[in-house]
């Protein structure tokens, strides 16, 4: 082991939802046995984007409302990395939106955890696309990201959690993490993580926390049943946490045929042999072809 | 020639007989083709170009198309001359038209002396030296189909230029081939109609005669080709990009290349997308490009700065068109310099490199990707849309002229003789060793924040100055390694040209016009932008009375420029500018440069 970055001290706030996230994803990862040099953490910008300086991997800190483009980018060239992407409400559903969408559509097996704290927290509290009617004086509609993502047709692993049931939440990742390694598909996993500066919910939100899967009529492999409970659940002034889309079974085909092409033979673009008198023969016939 | 027509389908309506000359012998030769979009002005341009290359001429292509699908003006001209010149001539011999519009939209860039060959199916055309056949009819009748019409004009302008018959059929069957028998048996009918009409109308026949060239082995691409292909040779496995005139088929051309090399092709949801996704490939140690124009290129900016501070090495290809917003995205421009030499927020070093021809696009494209990686830091490929899309012929692409070089990459066998890896090392030439994320043993942090060695953030003034002095210092350790201009001209004239991209062709042809003048001038192509080469500049200056900068913006843009890193030249510099959309023609360099030179236009 080649002695390369290690991990930082820690500056979040005292009891920071965003603990229970690193803890958890910390005990995933050792639980799944991944070797640190072939995890990759791209961080957000916010609070929670500055995860991957706290966790011995690789940490890649992206542009704000950009990781998910840049783990794209860093799964498809490097398909044998497990990607995860982390960062706030803000970073995803404001300045990221669009590729939160298009990540969905991309459907590249890696896990995108937001830590939800409908607060801008770094700035120091201004209201997030998340944030609830009258919060730092909020006119807008809160958005709810798994209503969304269950609407996107795909077959990626879709739950949300919460930050004070760390076990739930481990148990969640090592999943999505496992569903990723099997190249199976994007995961998205939203973290009720409050943040006890600006936004304290962590009491509110253990009293209003309902587990899905113990609701009669629960289906994770049904969108629509699910999408029913998760409003029935809001109506009734609750927040349905939970696996929320869990695609059928394992043996099913892997839903990125680009990733499967590049790994039978552990091949991709940042393993692939550029030398020029390796390659001279095959060059020398794209260039007839090409004239 | 065969023998004339036996059938004599003389609809042919024949204008300003009286103006018939006896055969011309042409060495330069260009003909435009012009019609709406869908009557297939692309294939007689492709046919002729196909001919000439036979012949041994040099061929160079440009079009004219409107920013839509179907309809609507457009014209394409293509030029075949004995010497290599790489722009369009200034006035066209012959117009093929289609329509009255297309006489009109072209009017002022025919010679005197040219024809209009026109499809009198539909219109009697308002031109003095013209001549039309009803081409739709003709095939139409005997064909069903009066879209062979196009092959049919092809047919009668063999006639008109004196081609030899069996090399005419040759480029049919060459094209049309893969198209299928009845295709090819159609078109091969429809030039033989097209022949036989003209060959009715005696002044037609052999009214000029081409010569034969020595240009052979040559291939006809374009720079948006070119650079495709560099980017596969150069080992480029990662291509992210979101369609954008005149940058889009360098995509496309990936998107068929690249599987075959265990290379990835994505197209973004937008510019910020296809950034980010190569930043996050560069993180892996493959070779990453995208490719753009002016819109997309102001939307990159934030990522291009990210590649600069996280240190990854990026390549970035711009196609100027004419801007800014939407501009004209199918008209040519070169006015994404100056945003480009002071991008971004924040400072951060960067190469900007300009191909300085068709064939400069492929090699440059391979030094760029060893650049980027060696130096890690964003390198921009700057083109043009007449470079990038107009086509040439060039000298097949030679690989034993080209290296694939990874100095500052860490192998995974380096790797584990390593104590200690640190993402941003200091080293006497800014370089910190490249071990890409997933080397065994290795954990690296990347980041756009201001970070120490190991890329953790710090927000030590200390360490602020080292990094900020180890990575804009690159832009002065690796001058020696970034490509020079090139000299053309006469080494004592007084008179110096500078420019860079596609106006290489006009210059090289104006400062033929002014040697024939008497005026000797000579000509540095710049090919490095930024930084600015101020120790190749000087001399350059020093040698010469006046300089002329030429290029395609309102505000001179590289003069600027230079003048803001020399301004010690600044009584020398002149600029010769053009910014409607259309690149330069030759006497529209060499006039400016005469009226500087002798005082008053002559």
């Amino acid at each position: 082991m080649v002695q390369s970055a290690k991990p930082t001290p820690n500056t979040w706030c005292p009891g920071c939802g965003d603990f229970g996230v690193l803890a958890a994803a910390k005990k995933a990862i050792a639980d799944l046995k991944i070797p640190p040099h072939e995890v990759v953490l791209v961080g957000g910008i916010g609070c929670s984007g500055g995860i991957h300086n706290f966790i011995d991997i690789n940490g890649v800190h992206a542009l704000h409302g950009r990781l998910l483009a840049q783990a794209v980018g860093l799964k498809l060239a490097n398909p044998q990395m497990t990607v995860i992407a982390a960062g706030g409400d803000g970073d995803g559903y404001a300045i990221g939106m669009g590729h939160f969408m298009h990540a969905f559509k991309k459907n590249a097996s890696i896990l995108y955890i937001v830590m939800n704290n409908e607060t801008y927290g770094l700035t120091k509290g201004q209201a997030s696309p998340t944030s609830r009617l009258g919060f730092e004086g909020n006119v807008e509609v809160p958005f709810d990201a798994i209503l969304t993502a269950l609407s996107i047709p795909t077959g990626a692993f879709i739950a949300r959690t919460f930050s004070g049931d760390p076990k739930t939440m481990t148990a969640v990742l090592s999943e999505a993490l496992q569903f990723n390694r099997d190249h199976r598909g994007y995961a998205f996993v939203e973290d009720l993580s409050p943040c006890v500066t600006y936004n304290d919910t962590f009491k509110e939100w253990r009293e209003k926390i309902v587990n899905i899967e113990k609701l009669p009529g629960y289906d994770p492999t049904d969108r629509s049943a699910v999408f029913r409970l998760c409003t029935e659940t809001m109506n009734a002034g609750k927040i349905p946490i939970g696996v929320m889309h869990r695609p059928s079974k394992p043996s099913d085909p892997v839903s990125n045929p680009l990733e499967l092409k590049l790994l039978p033979d552990n091949v991709g673009p940042a393993r692939a042999d550029i030398d020029l008198e390796h390659n001279l023969a095959a060059y020398k016939a794209l260039l007839a072809s090409a004239a | 020639m065969t023998t004339p027509a036996t059938q004599a389908p003389s609809q042919a309506v024949e204008a300003s007989p009286a103006q018939r000359r006896a055969t011309t012998e042409l060495s330069d030769v260009s003909v435009i083709v012009g019609g709406q979009g869908g009557d297939g002005t692309l294939t007689v341009v492709d046919l002729l170009g196909r001919y000439f290359r036979k012949r041994g001429l040099y061929v160079y292509t440009s079009r004219n198309t409107l920013s839509r699908i179907r309809g609507g003006h457009a014209d394409a001209s293509v030029r075949a001359c004995r010497d290599p010149r790489a722009a369009i001539k200034a006035k066209a011999d012959l117009l093929l038209a289609f329509d009255q519009e297309a006489i009109d939209v072209v009017r002022t860039d025919l010679d005197p002396d040219a024809l209009v060959l026109y499809d009198s199916t539909a219109f009697k055309a308002d031109y003095p030296n013209s001549l039309g056949f009803p081409f739709a009819t003709l095939v139409g009748g005997q064909l069903g189909q009066p879209i062979y019409k196009n092959t049919a004009a092809y047919g009668a302008i063999s006639v008109l230029m004196g081609f030899d018959d069996a090399v005419v059929r040759q480029v049919i069957e060459e094209r049309f081939k893969r198209r299928g028998a009845d295709a090819l048996d159609k078109n091969l009918k429809a030039l033989e109609m097209g022949r036989q009409a003209a060959l009715s109308v005696p002044s037609a026949v052999n009214r000029w005669s081409l010569v034969e060239g020595d240009a052979h082995n040559l291939i006809l691409t374009t720079g948006n080709q070119a650079t495709a292909l560099g980017f596969v040779v150069g080992g480029g496995r990662f291509f992210a990009g979101y369609p954008i005139t005149p940058a889009t088929e360098i995509m496309e051309y990936l998107m068929r290349y690249l599987p075959n090399y265990h290379g990835v092709v994505r197209q973004g949801e937008d510019e910020l997308a296809s950034i980010n996704m190569v930043v996050g490939a560069a993180t892996t140690g493959a070779r990453a490009m995208t490719s753009t124009s002016g819109p997309g290129l102001s939307l990159m900016t934030e990522g291009i700065g990210h590649a600069g501070t996280a240190e990854l090495g990026i390549l970035i290809a711009d196609c100027q068109r004419v801007g800014p917003s939407t501009g004209q995205p199918t008209r040519h421009e070169q006015s994404d310099l100056a945003h480009l030499a002071h991008l971004g927020h924040g400072e951060f070093p960067k190469f900007i490199l300009s191909p300085g021809s068709t064939e400069d696009c492929f090699y440059m494209t391979i030094d760029a990707l060893n650049l980027a990686e060696k130096w890690r830091l964003p390198v921009i490929l700057l083109m043009d849309q007449a470079l990038c899309q107009n086509a040439a012929t060039v000298p097949a692409f030679d690989l034993s002229k080209v290296k694939v070089e990874r100095p500052s990459l860490v192998t995974p066998e380096q790797a584990a003789k390593l104590a200690e890896y640190r993402y941003y090392a200091f080293s006497p030439n800014g370089i910190s060793p490249f071990a890409p994320v997933g080397t065994p043993g290795v954990t690296s942090q990347i980041t756009g924040n201001e970070h120490d060695e190991w890329g953790h953030v710090s927000v030590n003034p200390v360490n602020r100055n080292k990094m900020m002095e180890k990575r804009m210092g690159k832009l002065v350790q690796a001058r020696d390694e970034l490509p020079r201009p090139r000299y053309f001209g006469r080494k004592d004239a007084r008179i110096g040209l500078i420019g860079y991209g596609s106006t290489s062709g006009p210059i090289l042809e104006a400062m033929d016009l002014l040697d024939a003048e008497g005026l000797a001038t000579k000509y540095l192509q710049a090919r490095t932008l930024f930084p600015v080469q101020t120790e190749i500049l000087s001399p350059f200056f020093d040698s010469v009375d006046l300089a002329f900068v030429v290029e395609h913006n309102y505000t001179g843009q590289l003069a600027r420029l230079i003048r803001e890193e020399l301004p010690q030249y600044y009584a020398k510099l002149r600029s010769v500018l053009k910014y409607d959309g259309f690149s330069f023609r030759a006497p529209e360099i060499a006039g400016p440069i005469r009226e500087a030179v002798h005082g008053s236009k002559r």
